[in-house]
């Protein structure tokens, strides 16, 4: 999938909860090869912008546009495109992570499956539930399941969080490879993570 | 689509068995209540339109506890942001309702056996009496997929939805009770066409609410 080259424009976003305004008149463009880390502080409305780009959120104004450069056209869902990783995406705890794995699969085979298991060090943890899993490990999981259909497009709110040291290494080693290939949005106030991204804006 | 649906469908009935919540909550509603009406009843016999009125009546409280669950345990469980992001909008909405037709299916095959043993009743038309049976509850479960996603959101989940259905299935409950009293004292089955209104609001429903599930879905 991430030999197609893809666009992400954004024009115009507002979004308000309310009387509340998170964001005004927000812009970008990126295309597969770029990445951009959006900073804030709490409540400037990273993971608002993140969801808007997903496609899971309404704007209150703007719109959001995904081009599949190759073909020209613009997707009108664009779902399978992406992968969101972040504190809000809650795996099935009933389930154990290589069924969560399965039901995300829309065709990853079993040597991409065993070795992104393998590079997040959950190998020996694919058959626990969830509801077993330490925060740091779901965190794992959750990136794990973001990357599982080889979207051309990361959006990944705060991707650091509960991870340890070696979990940092194996995401900051993931996302420089990553990185030449796809679209990648980082919300975050990590220095270490800023560090990956060619591109910054900062809300609020 | 077809392939994201069965992965859903999949999913929702492992979690759903792993558990058993809705469906243990549905059936000890349906054998408790059918129980205690034979025991209370103590032998009286019932008209037929009354015996009727309580099938339907069991069988729409034993829905109501479990109809509601597909969608209210996604929200609990603050999983519907990964579902969101994992599974289009349309297949999300047709793998829910396929759940839900197939969970008021077994309410239906438990809650009328044990129904027609404990009361003692007598069918006459065997065929037309299954076929009602399957008809009202297609309907009801096609009625109260969207009412279910809607409440998800709200608070007081519970009672609400039970208060939201009900204006919206006393047609169906009304077709449903006069077309089993036919079936039950064996009158001509003049109300066949409440057979065909019964697939027919089904299948009303159920498109109305596919086109408006995406409003329901994507948070505003």
């Amino acid at each position: 999938m991430t030999s197609a080259r893809y666009r992400i424009e954004a024009r115009g976003l507002t979004k308000r909860f309310g009387r509340n305004l998170v964001f005004k008149d927000l812009n970008l463009e990126l295309e597969t090869g770029n990445s951009l880390c959006v900073t804030g502080p709490n409540g400037s409305g990273k993971s608002t912008l993140l969801k808007i780009l997903a496609g899971v959120l309404a704007p209150s104004e703007g719109k959001v546009m995904y081009t599949d450069i190759d073909r020209g056209s613009v997707l009108n869902e664009w779902i399978s495109c992406i992968g969101y990783s972040g504190p809000l995406i809650n795996p099935y705890d009933d389930l154990t992570a290589m069924e969560n794995i399965s039901f995300t699969s829309a065709g990853a085979g079993p040597s991409r499956i065993d070795s992104l298991l393998h590079r997040f060090g959950l190998t020996a943890h694919k058959d626990k539930k969830i509801r077993f899993y330490s925060s740091g490990m779901k965190q794992r999981l959750r990136f794990i399941l973001a990357e599982l259909n080889d979207p051309p497009v990361l959006l990944l709110d705060e991707p650091g969080t509960n991870l340890d040291e070696s979990g940092r290494h194996m995401l900051r080693a993931h996302l420089d490879e990553a990185s030449k290939e796809k679209i990648i949005i980082l919300a975050t106030n990590d220095g270490d993570d800023q560090t990956i991204c060619g591109r910054e804006i900062r809300l609020g | 689509m077809g392939e994201e649906i069965l992965r859903n469908l999949r999913k929702d009935f492992l979690v759903e068995f792993r558990s058993r919540f809705a469906l243990n909550v549905s059936i000890a509603f349906a054998v408790i209540a059918t129980v205690s009406l034979s025991l209370t009843a103590g032998g009286t016999p019932f008209s037929p339109l009354v015996q009727s009125i309580l099938l339907w009546i069991i069988i729409f409280f034993s829905a109501m506890n479990g109809l509601s669950h597909i969608f209210v345990r996604e929200e609990d469980q603050a999983t519907s942001l990964f579902l969101r992001i994992t599974v289009s909008v349309d297949s999300v909405f047709i793998s829910k309702f396929l759940y839900n037709q197939i969970f008021m299916m077994i309410i239906i095959a438990v809650v009328t056996p044990l129904f027609l043993f404990f009361l003692q009743i007598h069918v006459a038309l065997i065929c037309y009496f299954i076929c009602t049976a399957i008809a009202g509850g297609m309907a009801i479960a096609s009625c109260t997929t969207i009412v279910a996603a809607m409440v998800a959101k709200a608070g007081g989940r519970g009672s609400l939805f039970s208060i939201l259905s009900f204006p919206l299935l006393l047609p169906v409950l009304w077709v449903s009770i006069s077309s089993t009293r036919g079936a039950l004292d064996g009158s001509s089955p003049a109300e066949d066409a409440s057979l065909v209104f019964l697939l027919a609001f089904s299948g009303f429903i159920s498109a109305i609410s596919f086109l408006l599930f995406r409003f329901v879905w994507i948070e505003e």
